[in-house]
């Protein structure tokens, strides 16, 4: 892997905390990388195994599910 | 194409296809014979546009018994591809997950596929007789608890292991492609088997058995026609052991009814109609002393889906047929049904969550080896 390797990760993010936070976080101007990519749901129970699985498919290096 | 100009010119329209499938009975607008009549008497390309040529569980049925030798499953499954290229697409069950799955095997990935053997007994990494396993340890992880799919890999290796046999298991191995070949997707079975050829190669096995009906035809029937002959005998786990396990010194305990009812068996379409392969399972089962064995009404080549395949097009038809089949079996005096296909004993066993029947659905495998002394 090369120094310059930047992996590209997806999140699903729920919408009444996880996705409340990076807003909040935007909001605040706080800087993050742009690894991540934020996929916000309306609750985290929306996940089935196959958005995890689509994402690696898609080219995702790594998926965070947070809510 | 497969099918012949005589082939065509001698459909007689019987019919006997469209009056023997399962799905023409539950789907009135289904009809093999139509299909076949469109397409290749009247040059008519509809069916790779319409919907039903996806709900064909290719289940052989029909073809079996066609006087003109059609392979109606052939034809599905080569129009498929045609479909696919139009963006006729199937509904897939578990919102494509098991596809999903099967499709990240196809890169070059590293897996867990082995993990549960080693606690379940020994195995090798080189050797003469190849198991492979399949993919139905992933299918336990992704479905319902209690499905019992990983069972089969895990029960067929204690049995290879009481026979002496330390069989090789390969974490690379990759999924067989069969549901990919038959949804149209050839591409996605050749870059698979090319992995699986390679790891198979890299053992240097002279045999390799399958558990699984699926991987079975698939290496049997497909594989050489892509790859040529291939280096090694194909053999299913169930004529290995119909050849082998009676000379192997193991004795089986009597079978305790207890009430529980008679035993029966569900014949896979792919073991029994599109591989011949309707006695090593009986055999196997016979090997148990006081085996209360039934029949169903449908059996051997007459045997019925079990409702779906390839994990798509899971309907209201499928659940209609497996009931049909729970009932069947009760009616035959059975309380136990055995099959020898790990989609099978998953598509049986979800059928009969939240019914009143109380059969008990195992695989083959599992039985035997809850069987032996
Ligand atoms: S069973 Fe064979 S001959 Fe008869 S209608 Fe069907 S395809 Fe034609
Ligand atoms: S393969 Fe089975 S489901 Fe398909 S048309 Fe023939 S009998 Fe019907």
């Amino acid at each position: 892997m090369s120094e310059s390797y930047e992996p590209k990760i997806v999140a699903f993010t729920c919408n009444w905390c996880a996705y409340a936070g990076a807003d909040l976080a935007g909001v605040s101007r706080m800087q993050y990388p742009p690894n991540v990519r934020l996929i916000r749901l309306m609750c985290t129970g929306r996940i089935n195994h196959a958005f995890l699985l689509n994402a690696f498919l898609s080219g995702m290096d790594g998926v965070m599910v947070s809510g | 194409m497969v099918i012949t100009q005589e082939q065509i010119d001698y459909c007689m329209e019987c019919g006997v296809c469209t009056g023997s499938c399962p799905i023409s009975r539950m789907m009135s607008n289904f009809s093999p014979r139509q299909m076949i009549k469109r397409t290749l008497m009247d040059r008519d390309e509809t069916v790779l546009h319409c919907h039903e040529l996806w709900s064909c569980l290719t289940c052989a049925r029909c073809s079996v018994r066609c006087p003109a030798a059609i392979d109606f499953p052939e034809f599905v499954r080569q129009h498929r591809e045609g479909a696919r290229k139009e963006g006729n697409l199937p509904q897939l069950a578990h919102h494509g997950t098991l596809q999903a799955i099967a499709a990240l095997q196809a890169r070059n990935i590293k897996q867990r596929r082995t993990e549960w053997a080693v606690d379940a007994g020994r195995f090798a990494s080189s050797g003469d007789i190849f198991f492979f396993i399949g993919c139905a340890p992933y299918f336990e992880v992704v479905l319902k608890p209690g499905v019992g799919s990983g069972e089969v890999p895990r029960s067929v290796l204690k049995l290879l292991n009481r026979m002496g046999i330390e069989p090789v298991i390969s974490n690379d191995e990759r999924c067989c492609g069969h549901d990919a070949l038959w949804s149209g997707d050839e591409e996605m079975f050749r870059r698979l088997n090319r992995w699986n050829l390679e790891v198979i190669r890299g053992s240097g096995a002279k045999t390799v058995l399958f558990s699984c009906p699926e991987g079975y035809t698939v290496f049997k029937q497909h594989m050489p026609k892509v790859f040529g002959e291939l280096p090694f005998e194909v053999l299913h786990v169930t004529e290995f052991l119909a050849r082998e396990l009676p000379g192997a010194g193991i004795t089986f305990k009597p079978y305790q009814e207890n009430g529980s009812g008679g035993v029966t068996y569900q014949d896979p379409c792919r073991l029994g109609r599109q591989a011949g392969i309707f006695d090593p399972p009986r055999e196997l089962i016979g090997l148990v002393p006081e085996i209360p064995f039934v029949e169903m009404p449908r059996n051997r080549e007459n045997s019925a889906c079990c409702g779906t395949t390839a994990w798509m097009e899971c309907s209201s038809c499928s659940k209609a047929l497996q009931l049909e089949r729970l009932q069947e079996a009760q009616d035959a005096g059975a309380g136990t049904i055995i099959t020898a296909c790990p989609k099978c004993r998953i598509h049986l066993t979800c059928a009969e969550q939240n019914t009143e029947y109380s059969l008990h659905i195992t695989d083959i495998y599992a039985f035997l080896l809850k069987q032996m002394e």
